[in-house]
């Protein structure tokens, strides 16, 4: 993926960029919004990461000018402001995703593959597929291996996320966010349990296994 | 700086209003005066022509003579102390021309003049009467005559002193002039007080501002029962100082434990790091050092997310994302997202919601209340237990009881265990930052709810109420 990240702290900047470089990603960066906005209207990005506080022009500016320009690369904003107001204004604005600092590495990483991944076209499936597990959504039904596998709502919302992000990382705040629209961390691992209730469904009977656990980070589903 | 009396916007108004008083009156003044003074003319002018006709009476029957020897008597007798009286012979003195030089006058016809009392007493005929020494003094007074135009040129003065009917005109003036006087005067020291009382009470709500500018938070604005404007308006003051100074407790605390809780675990970090740096570690050993700092840095993160979190629902950041919640499907997905963790603690857990209740909130933050509910209710309840979340709905407030079976908080406990930080005996084993209590009262509080523990027997039983219809932004009301 090519990114455009427009951070002013240099240092978090340097840490960011190579972060995405150990997973393959190339970032190119901007100190300010004013050089940022510039960088991000030539259209070349997948994606682009913006600090809402900035020099010579506040991210949610550059967003909503990108926005106007009909610029649609997806953007993820970072921002130290993580109230409830901030989150909405920010995503008015026309930012796609938000993430307050501190966030942990893992989590920006997975949350700027799900943002490129629902940029991409042929958004309209009607049948999600990973290797022999498919998803049929207009008869709401789930198959492994041909075998019918009998899922709750919440559950089958959950795969559904879990498959549109496959070969993704999927975090515990991602699945909590998007599956059950909660915006906060429980302390207890919930997450955990539905997704081992989940895996034991689609799992336990077959080879190999498509659920996988990623250490400190969350969840991915893949073949191998 | 005093405030002075000549400064208050009350003393001002009473002066303009003394003002404008005083001069209304002084018209009212005038128009009486200039009305006294018109029917005193019109009086005087009358007798005049009164004693003109029994004149021209005389004359008409008598002739000249006849009226001449009236005249003199009229003159020399005391009746004439106001009246006088003369025959004129236009040869010896044509007054009539002298006063209306152009205008023709038939026999008969007659003028009102005013004349000096000294030009009229030197008309021939007119010097035999009979002037009393005070009545000399007031030679430059005026005197009202009517002159009448008789044949052969012969004109009939009749004229009058006008000396009393003016110094009757001044007093009137005199006394009008000092009613205004007094009028004006009165407005004025009644404006005055006015503006000293206002004047006092501001000097008083400034000196407490002043204090509480100083520093005193604690002060308050003198209420004085008397439920006028400043009252109410110290009543609102009052109000609003309170909750400033809540605010600034509860940020005082939030800052105090904020750095108090974050000095431990950041100590901790930094010597987990030192100590690895000593040590002669291999690579796994390091990973390890490195995931359990960052496992302390999340820790860090979390305690510091809930304390500004519930200092946010302490300070009603979010009313104004308030919406509508019904209780019920909001209860039920709580129960759903936690119904497989409190099977895999081998709990049993069940969720009985009769109907639906409406009631405004902020979604998030009361359904993470009630997620630290139900944490804490899987934390501390042995397998084998139960939870049981169970609604009473009226129309106007939901009852909502989370029940455990689990160890339960201590009734001397109950108050203590909603103070951030608070960790109880049994509970230092297993994790948490002693806060989540802390949101849920700041949350439910927020939302005019209560909560209450109670005694399960054995368990805890957490009893939480609302209301349907919460004002969205409590106003202080001025009416």
């Amino acid at each position: 993926m090519h990114m455009l990240l427009i951070e002013d702290d240099t240092q978090t900047a340097s840490f960011i960029q190579k972060g995405l470089a150990e997973s393959g990603h190339v970032a190119d960066h901007a100190d300010n919004g004013e050089d940022g906005y510039h960088m991000a209207l030539t259209g070349q990005y997948d994606v682009l990461i913006i600090d809402r506080m900035l020099p010579k022009k506040s991210g949610l500016e550059v967003i909503k000018d990108l926005r106007e320009q009909k610029i649609k690369t997806p953007v993820l904003i970072l921002s130290a402001l993580g109230d409830v107001d901030d989150r909405v204004e920010g995503l008015r604005a026309g930012g796609d995703d938000y993430l307050v600092k501190p966030y942990a590495f893992s989590e920006l990483l997975a949350r700027l593959q799900a943002l490129v991944r629902r940029a991409s076209p042929a958004q309209e499936l009607t049948l999600l597929r990973v290797h022999d597990l498919q998803m049929d959504l207009i008869k709401h039904s789930v198959t492994r291996a041909g075998q019918i596998i009998h899922l709750q709502p919440r559950e089958f919302t959950l795969l559904e996320y879990l498959m549109r992000h496959a070969d993704e990382v999927v975090t515990r705040t991602m699945l909590l966010e998007n599956v059950w629209d909660y915006h906060f961390d429980p302390q207890t691992n919930v997450i955990d349990v539905h997704i081992s209730r989940l895996r034991s469904k689609i799992d336990r009977d077959f080879t190999p296994p498509l659920l996988h656990t990623v250490r400190g980070a969350g969840y991915s589903l893949h073949a191998s | 700086m005093r405030l002075r009396l000549v400064n208050t916007s009350a003393f001002r108004l009473s002066l303009i209003y003394a003002l404008v008083f005083s001069i209304i009156s002084a018209c009212a003044f005038s128009f009486i005066y200039w009305k006294s003074a018109n029917e005193i003319r019109a009086q005087t002018d009358s007798q005049l022509r009164a004693e003109t006709t029994n004149l021209l009476g005389l004359y008409q029957n008598g002739q000249i003579s006849a009226l001449t020897q009236e005249m003199n008597q009229l003159n020399t007798d005391g009746r004439s102390k106001f009246f006088l009286y003369a025959l004129l012979n236009r040869s010896q003195r044509d007054l009539i021309k002298e006063i209306e030089p152009n205008k023709e006058l038939k026999v008969g016809d007659s003028i009102f003049a005013t004349l000096p009392l000294k030009t009229v007493i030197t008309v021939p005929e007119a010097d035999k009467i009979q002037l009393n020494p005070s009545d000399k003094a007031q030679l430059n007074q005026d005197a009202r005559v009517l002159l009448t135009l008789l044949p052969d040129g012969y004109q009939i003065m009749v004229g009058s002193d006008l000396y009393e009917r003016q110094a009757l005109l001044k007093r009137i003036l005199n006394v009008i002039i000092s009613l205004i006087l007094v009028v004006f005067t009165l407005a004025l020291i009644v404006g005055a007080l006015i503006g000293y009382s206002v004047l006092r009470r501001i000097n008083r709500v400034r000196q407490t501002a002043g204090e509480i500018v100083q520093g005193d938070l604690s002060q308050r604005m003198q209420v004085t029962g008397k439920n006028d404007e400043f009252d109410r308006l110290n009543i609102v003051v009052n109000t609003m100082l309170e909750r400033i100074e809540k605010l600034m407790q509860t940020m005082h605390q939030v800052t105090d434990n904020l750095a108090h809780d974050l000095r431990n675990p950041l100590n901790r970090l930094r010597n987990r790091i030192e100590v690895s740096l000593i040590q002669n570690l291999d690579k796994d050993g390091y990973q390890k050092v490195q995931q359990e700092s960052i496992q302390d840095i999340d820790d860090i993160i979390l305690t510091f997310n809930s304390l500004l979190n519930i200092a946010q629902a302490e300070s009603g950041k979010h009313d104004r994302d308030w919406r509508p919640i019904d209780l019920k499907p909001f209860l039920e997905e709580l129960y759903e997202l936690y119904s497989i963790a409190a099977e895999e603690a081998g709990l049993n857990f069940t969720c009985n919601v009769d109907g639906s209740f409406i009631m405004l909130g902020e979604n998030q933050l009361l359904a993470q209340t009630f997620t630290n509910i139900l944490d804490n209710a899987i934390k501390f309840t042995p397998k084998g237990g139960e939870i049981i979340i169970d609604t009473h709905f009226s129309k106007s407030t939901a009852k909502i009881e989370i029940s455990d079976t689990g160890l339960g908080i201590p009734e001397d406990k109950r108050e203590e265990v909603f103070e951030r930080f608070t960790r109880l005996d049994n509970a230092r084993s297993k994790p948490g930052n002693g806060l989540g209590l802390s949101l849920v009262r700041a949350v439910v509080e927020r939302h005019r709810g209560s909560i209450e523990l109670q005694d399960n027997k054995p368990g805890l039983q957490v009893l939480l109420e609302f209301n349907a219809h919460i004002v969205k932004h409590k106003k202080a009301t001025l009416n």
